[in-house]
């Protein structure tokens, strides 16, 4: 309304004009700092896998930018997405609210949906590049590499093998690991300027000597030779070692076992073999000296053997083998008893005097550990049947040849801090100092991508401290349950060597993502920006920026009070 | 259309008819009839507009106030504890020039806790801004929120329309409801000049100088000035549409009357039955009605006062140390009145208790055998 005596004023309080020029800012003695953490899931992983942020763009449906979080700390997301036995469920800080993130299976969702192309992945420009040599292309082997490419080094490669890919590759069975998965993987790795030599043989095609022609040598031989088990009849025909068995089977050989086979061991390689015997149509059963609780193999893996029909004898351990007329095999068994706790932490198994029974089967198969062929390595470079490396010497070692727990994610873990250890060593940095700035939390991850901040200018930020569970905000979370991969049918399954985990749907995959709590990390949930009383916050998801006008922030806390995963800490300012 | 209706259907009827957009409550007794009423309609259709079922009256006011600022008509219904929780908003509503509409059921004030009639409730917001009427029955309680809309529409400042607990929220009586194509004609679509505009961003409220606060009051007090003059062009524009006029005070048998009773809402009603039964005994007595407090129609209660010997107010309601409300306000208006009459207070249906014929003819009575002026109020207790 236009007042009769102020003709052209209206009545109604209303400003035009911007309030900004009062700078409320200056009223307050806090400002809200964003103060990142490492989740305990990206803690427990071996690779530091940066899984909230990964998480955090699957839920988006950007399966592209979260291939690409991944691959800046670990080359294998296919390969981890189907046989990692995922520490990271474990700790995750969810599973104390109500179940874990299927961490696992989103990783496999994000590599199986981004497949069909390759994403252009860059080294860094390195004006004083080196030669290093890497020798076998197991996960330790490639993960290195694939590090050292990164950073910008030649890298060449040395194979004994016709492929490359090491237990990856001629280990673990299809069913678990389809090989057109490991393929896509290694094509990528190799899209970076890496050399390889495959089919020699360091010690005969090469001698250990002509390897100092490198700058540097990095050893992954891993570990190929079979275990045995030092009893008669260990020679017979139709006695066979595990490892030899599988690669067999990856190498395509037509393999035929008889009606009823015994798995020796309690381990990876036991199952695998005991899953891969099933499929060939034998009865199978699993014959360990210790008990279920000490079995080496991933639970999962047990579970799913046992689903598929493997029959487990505890506490036997063979002591003779005897061909029988009929050409099956009597296999004797002496019946064992826990005792002791051993230098592992695992109670011994010692036999039970006198006691022992036999059984009769058509194949025996031994999976009872792998060992290191040492034949050509430098004898000071040996102990304990491992190799063990000089920590000042330029030749670095990795994988199940050194002393090291034999996953698929440990290895490649050792894989990318020796690239780092090289890379460091090369520019006569002091590793440890380095290390205890890249580490994630303090269960011996490291960050590739911290290392790289900081490695222009040879200085880097503390790391991010652990966010654990009583430092979430769980009001703000829904209780839902945790999605699991389907699997095949147990018919389906033993008719062939067909993957056994389908997967996870697109709308399964997104909603596992979206129950990620984010913790130690901001996923733009908003509420900072909801609840901000002075509407200050900017967010801007597409560039992951963050932006608080402090001119106009007076300091009142209520967005650190309502970020559901506490990273808004007030800081006082004087 | 003729109904038997409650006062506040009644009232609802009139919000429907007013073609509301926007209607923002909370319920409480005695005036969730209405919003029951509206929310019945909204399920149904038959309303067009929007219920917005807030969480407290505070909130209901403040999205009317939004809401009217965006350029359409609102309305709220509240009584009592409701009303006083509305209160800063109030000042808000008539600062921002919002015309809000608001039925107000006169219902006491707790403590102690009660429903009963008193007008204590909106005579205590008296000094917030809003131009306030009194109504006698439905019917008026009907005809004044239409009123009301196209007076607060004209003036940019919000109405309370007040009618008592139960005697008339309640009871039940034959109302003519309009039809829509004459409320249509009667009043026009809403036409702000000052609503928000997204290519124009502004901020409500802004801090101002001094100067610049009490510049905003004085327009608004001559806004409210204005009022009266309004309320009384729109009353006649009324009676022609509908046949039903109320003015902002209505004389009853005035011309010659030495003494005059004054009252508010529905205890005129009574006294129309006791005046004429008075008359009729040959004393020289009236009736005056006010129906517009705020602004309050001072020039108006003047002209009609003019030459009375002795008034007495009866007052539904209590100002506790100083009397009546209605007989305060009366007081102040007739200060400069030449020969002014002698005024007296009287306190009558506080709390609900019945005004009948009798307590009125007593009160009546007791005026006409006073002869010095007495300032205190004079509670009526029933014998």
């Amino acid at each position: 309304m236009k007042n009769p005596d102020h003709a052209n004023e209206f009545v109604i309080p209303i400003s035009y004009g911007s309030t900004e020029v009062i700078e409320t800012g200056k009223w307050g003695f806090q400002k809200p700092q964003t103060v990142f953490m490492t989740a305990p899931c990206q803690e427990t992983c071996p690779a530091g896998n940066p899984i909230p942020q990964f998480l955090y763009f699957a839920t988006q449906g950007k399966y592209d930018e979260a291939l690409r979080t991944l691959l800046r700390e670990n080359p294998f997301p296919g390969v981890c997405g189907r046989v990692c036995f995922h520490p990271c469920e474990i700790d995750c800080n969810r599973s104390q609210y109500d179940e874990s993130v299927s961490i696992k299976a989103v990783e496999r969702y994000v590599f199986d949906a981004t497949s069909d192309h390759l994403p252009d992945i860059l080294p860094i420009t390195n004006t004083d590049s080196k030669q290093v040599a890497v020798v076998g292309s197991g996960p330790a082997g490639l993960s290195c590499a694939y590090f050292l490419a990164l950073l910008g080094h030649k890298v060449t490669i040395i194979e004994a093998q016709k492929e490359p890919g090491g237990v990856m590759r001629w280990g673990i069975p299809q069913y678990r690991l389809p090989k057109s998965v490991l393929k896509k993987e290694i094509q990528r790795i190799f899209n970076l300027p890496i050399e390889i030599k495959t089919g020699i043989k360091v010690g005969e095609d090469l001698s250990f000597d002509e390897l100092t022609r490198f700058d540097v040598v990095f050893l992954s031989p891993g570990a190929g030779l079979n275990a045995s088990l030092f009893i008669d009849g260990e020679d017979l025909k139709r006695v066979r070692k595990g490892g030899d068995f599988l690669e067999r089977l990856n190498s395509k050989e037509k393999v035929i076992l008889g009606k009823e086979t015994i798995v020796i061991g309690g381990g990876n390689t036991a199952m695998d073999v005991a899953r891969s015997a099933l499929r060939l149509g034998s009865k199978v059963t699993v014959a360990y000296r210790r008990t279920r609780a000490q079995m080496l193999a991933i639970p999962d893996e047990i579970v799913e053997a046992e689903e598929e029909g493997a029959r487990f004898e505890f506490l036997i351990q063979p002591v003779k083998i005897n061909l029988l007329k009929n050409k099956r095999l009597a296999v004797k068994f002496q019946r064992m008893r826990l005792s002791d706790l051993d230098q592992s932490g695992r109670p011994k198994a010692i036999p039970v005097k006198g006691k022992f029974f036999t059984l009769e089967a058509d194949h025996l198969i031994t999976a009872v550990g792998e060992q290191v062929d040492l034949s050509w390595i430098p004898q000071e470079l040996i102990k304990n049947g491992l190799i063990n490396v000089d920590s000042s010497s330029m030749i670095f070692a990795g994988g199940d040849a050194v002393d090291q727990p034999r996953t698929i994610v440990t290895a490649i873990s050792v894989g990318k801090k020796a690239a780092i250890s090289i890379d460091l060593r090369l520019r006569g940095e002091s590793l440890d100092k380095v290390f205890s700035k890249i580490k994630v939390g303090n269960k011996g991850s490291v960050s590739m991508e911290s290392y790289l901040s900081g490695r222009d200018e040879g200085k880097w930020p503390e790391p991010k401290g652990v966010i654990l569970y009583d430092r979430i905000n769980t009001l703000y979370f829904e209780a839902s349950k945790k999605i699991n991969m389907r699997k095949l049918g147990f018919d389906q399954r033993l008719r062939g060597f067909s993957e056994v985990s389908c997967g996870l749907s697109s709308e399964e995959a997104s909603l596992s993502a979206s129950r990620c709590f984010s913790c130690g990390t901001c996923n733009y949930c908003y509420n900072c920006y909801f609840f901000c009383p002075e509407g200050v916050i900017s967010l801007d998801p597409l560039h992951q920026t963050k932006y608080v006008d402090f001119d106009h922030c007076k300091g009142c806390g209520t967005c650190a009070k309502s970020c559901p995963r506490n990273v808004v800490e007030m800081k006082e300012v004087s | 259309m003729r109904d038997f209706l409650t006062g506040n259907h009644a009232v609802a009827h009139a919000v429907r008819l007013c073609r509301t957009p926007l209607i923002a409550a909370y319920p409480i007794t005695p005036q969730t009839a209405i919003y029951e009423k509206l929310s019945e309609w909204e399920t149904s259709g038959k309303l067009k507009g929007i219920m917005m079922r807030t969480e407290s009256e505070h909130s209901a006011m403040a999205s009317c106030i939004a809401a009217s600022l965006t350029g359409v008509r609102t309305f709220t219904a509240t009584s009592s504890q409701g009303i006083a929780l509305m209160h800063e908003m109030l000042h808000f509503a008539a600062g921002c020039r919002a015309p809000v509409v608001m039925a107000n059921v006169n219902r006491l004030l707790a403590a102690p806790w009660g429903f009963w009639a008193d007008q204590l409730d909106s005579l205590s917001q008296r000094d917030t801004g809003w131009i306030q009427f009194y109504c006698e029955n439905g019917q008026e309680a009907l005809d004044s929120v239409i009123q009301a809309y196209k007076i607060a529409e004209q003036v940019y400042l919000p109405a309370m329309v007040s009618l008592e607990a139960f005697f008339v929220s309640h009871f039940m009586e034959p109302v003519d409801i309009p039809e829509q194509e004459q409320v249509d004609r009667f009043l026009p679509p809403l036409d702000l000049p000052h609503k928000f505009d997204i290519d124009k961003p502004g901020f409500l409220v802004p801090v101002v100088s001094s100067e610049l606060y009490r510049k905003y009051k004085h327009m608004a007090q001559i806004s409210m000035d204005s009022v009266k003059e309004i309320a009384v062009r729109v009353d006649q524009e009324f009676k022609k549409e509908f046949g039903r006029g109320y003015g902002i005070i209505e004389p009853v048998m005035l011309e010659d009357a030495e003494i005059v009773i004054v009252t508010a809402g529905s205890i005129t009603s009574t006294a129309r039955m006791v005046i004429r039964d008075l008359r009729k005994q040959g004393h020289k007595i009236g009736l005056l009605k006010i129906r517009l407090f705020r602004p309050f129609p001072r020039e108006a209660v003047q002209q009609a006062l003019r030459g009375k010997k002795k008034i007495g107010v009866i007052d539904r309601n209590i100002s506790l140390g100083s009397g009546g409300i209605f007989c305060q306000e009366l007081r102040a208006a007739l200060i400069h009145s030449p020969d002014r009459p002698l005024t007296y207070s009287y306190i009558a249906g506080v709390g609900g208790t019945d005004v009948t014929p009798e307590v009125i003819q007593k009160i009546a009575l007791e005026v006409m055998n006073r002869v010095d002026p007495f300032d205190q109020p004079i509670w009526v207790m029933e014998e």
